[in-house]
């Protein structure tokens, strides 16, 4: 059973988290709140994130499953506005979501969970955290999208570097590890990702929000961080890019 | 072709997409011959070109591959190198079976029994140095990797998979897993829709994935104990012991432990030196790490004067397989998570 009653920006938010990567996702609705853990079709990334009660407004569940069609529930979510509190019911007998917003009824028939499986979190050895505002991030990568469509993180003992190179043209952010909200560098980390999925990865964050990443050498990469007023965590791994001669 | 294991092992469906990303080794041999087979015209005639040169293995590794860069599979193919003295007699028979169906061939085509004579052209497909020299040439144009296995082709590309430079091997044998394959990918050469033998039926022929751990621990064996196995069956390197096929070998084997045992327990004799040999073979077979996987875009203006120019394939055809390369550019340098 599922009862719940909540402000319209976090479920548009967790759509724009995940709707780049995944057409369809299952939510796992529990008393301690929704989880959610998938992997794109191409297994280049994960996403997974979970929205504590307390970022809803009213908040009721015990264990269910619920397969949603994000491209159809983003369809909704448009009909409100952000600040728009909805209600979500899940409605076991006909397998649908019934959202409310404000007097509209909107049913939404729902996916069968049991093609879905949960996936695992790959073992990974990533030594360098660094912690900055997803602002920063963002401006690296703009300007890196319109020279390259592979971008190199680097974390030294000095700080950390976003780089790009074109044909003719470089990008270079650099920021020294006082300019770091956190910095925990033990030894140089060097991956290349490609700007399409680390940029849409880095849009839904928030500007001042802090954005941490977890580093190794031609590894993949986690992203980490927090939304709906920190009731709301979530991560990602990006799968490297090879460095082609 | 390979060892007979019948049905001992348990097989997965996949599909082309599921392997996306993934580096997978074809055996080249292997798929040559299937392509030499099986693109063939409604008479079996091989498809030849003006000069009446055979081009079914271009036209395969063509289109195949393309097919395969599409779905975001990255391909390195496997070429034999000089044959193991043992399979000199398997070479041997294998070269009067063609024969033999060549000669039933060209009898068919005369009498114009067109089915008799496409089963019999089946049965004539030779990958002779001309094939190889050729499909190298082409892989090359295509940006393609390949590596010249020392020894058996099957040998190398298994241990390319268990060093984990590539996820599977693709073959329609299952000689890999002898040799040590962690996954064996089968059906990824040849096209989607098979006749199949005998009758007018058309099935759809899709990729299935066999994997050696799964499979050894099904079947409560070691790898040591599958060869033993595959030598009471008969392998490329040695005649197997007559009325044993994949169950009885795996009962046997179960129960003796090893091939010693079981040759007591089945009151016969094989040659010590021999049997001891073809072990070898499989556990360790000579391998090189002589090879680079690096996928380029293809060279177009080569791969159309040598396809269009040189063999008279159609220029349009050719060029919307090349399409399927250049658009997969980005996948060949993205790592997947897992």
């Amino acid at each position: 059973m599922f009862e719940a009653k909540v402000k319209a920006e976090i479920i548009k938010a967790m759509i724009d988290i995940t709707s780049h990567l995944i057409n369809e996702a299952k939510l796992n609705v529990r008393k301690d709140g929704i989880f959610l853990r998938a992997v794109d079709p191409a297994h280049v990334a994960m996403v997974d994130l979970s929205i504590k009660p307390s970022a809803f407004e009213d908040y009721r569940a015990e264990d269910i499953e619920i397969g949603v069609d994000l491209d159809k529930l983003g369809g909704i979510m448009k009909l409100a506005s952000s600040s728009d509190v909805l209600s979500l019911k899940y409605e076991e007998s006909t397998n649908k979501l019934v959202i409310q917003i404000g007097n509209l009824t909107r049913k939404m028939g729902l996916l069968d969970t049991a093609g879905m499986p949960d996936p695992k979190v790959p073992n990974l050895n990533l030594p360098a955290k660094v912690t900055l505002k997803a602002s920063e991030l963002m401006q690296g990568i703009k300007a890196s999208e319109a020279i390259s469509d592979h971008i190199a993180l680097i974390a030294t003992k000095d700080g950390f570097e976003l780089f790009a190179e074109g044909d003719m043209d470089t990008v270079n952010l650099k920021l020294p590890k006082d300019l770091l909200m956190e910095f925990e560098v033990p030894e140089r980390c060097k991956s290349l990702f490609s700007i399409d999925y680390f940029s849409n990865m880095i849009k839904p964050i928030k500007g001042s929000q802090p954005v941490t990443l977890y580093l190794g050498n031609d590894n993949p990469v986690k992203i980490e961080f927090d939304f709906a007023d920190k009731n709301g965590h979530a991560f990602y791994l990006l799968a490297p890019r090879i460095e082609s001669e | 072709m390979g060892v007979d294991f019948g049905d001992l092992f348990e097989k997965k469906k996949c599909s082309l997409k599921d392997l996306s990303h993934k580096i997978i080794a074809i055996d080249a041999y292997n798929a040559l011959h299937q392509f030499l087979s099986i693109i063939r015209q409604r008479d079996g005639t091989p498809l030849m070109d003006a000069k009446g040169r055979i081009t079914s293995h271009l036209s395969g590794l063509l289109y195949r591959t393309a097919n395969l860069v599409e779905a975001g599979i990255k391909p390195i193919y496997v070429f034999d190198g000089a044959p193991h003295p043992l399979k000199a007699k398997t070479i041997a028979e294998r070269r009067e079976i063609k024969e033999e169906a060549e000669r039933k061939w060209r009898k068919a085509l005369e009498k114009g029994e067109i089915e008799e004579a496409r089963k019999r052209a089946q049965q004539t497909s030779r990958v002779t140095d001309e094939i190889v020299k050729q499909s190298k040439n082409l892989l090359s144009a295509l940006g393609i990797p390949f590596v010249q296995a020392p020894s058996e082709g099957e040998a190398q590309a298994s241990y390319m998979a268990r060093k984990g430079d590539v996820y599977a091997v693709a073959s329609q044998d299952a000689d890999s897993l002898l040799f040590g394959a962690p996954v064996l990918v089968r059906n990824l050469a040849i096209t989607g829709r098979r006749k199949l033998p005998g009758k007018q039926v058309y099935v759809k022929v899709e990729p299935e994935i066999i994997e050696l751990e799964d499979n050894l621990k099904r079947l409560g064996i070691k790898r040591e104990q599958l060869v033993d196995m595959a030598i009471l069956i008969g392998t490329d390197f040695n005649e197997g012991i007559e009325g044993i096929g994949p169950k009885k070998s795996y009962e046997i084997i179960k129960r003796a432990g090893n091939l010693e045992n079981a040759l007591k327990m089945l009151k016969v004799e094989m040659d010590e030196e021999m049997l001891n040999e073809v072990r070898r073979i499989f556990l360790d077979p000579p391998v090189t790490d002589n090879y680079k996987l690096e996928w380029k875009l293809p060279d177009e203006e080569k791969v159309l004067s040598m396809l269009c120019d040189e063999h008279q394939f159609s220029e349009s055809r050719v060029k919307s397989a090349l399409e399927k390369f250049s658009s997969m550019e980005k996948l060949f340098k993205q790592n997947r998570l897992f």
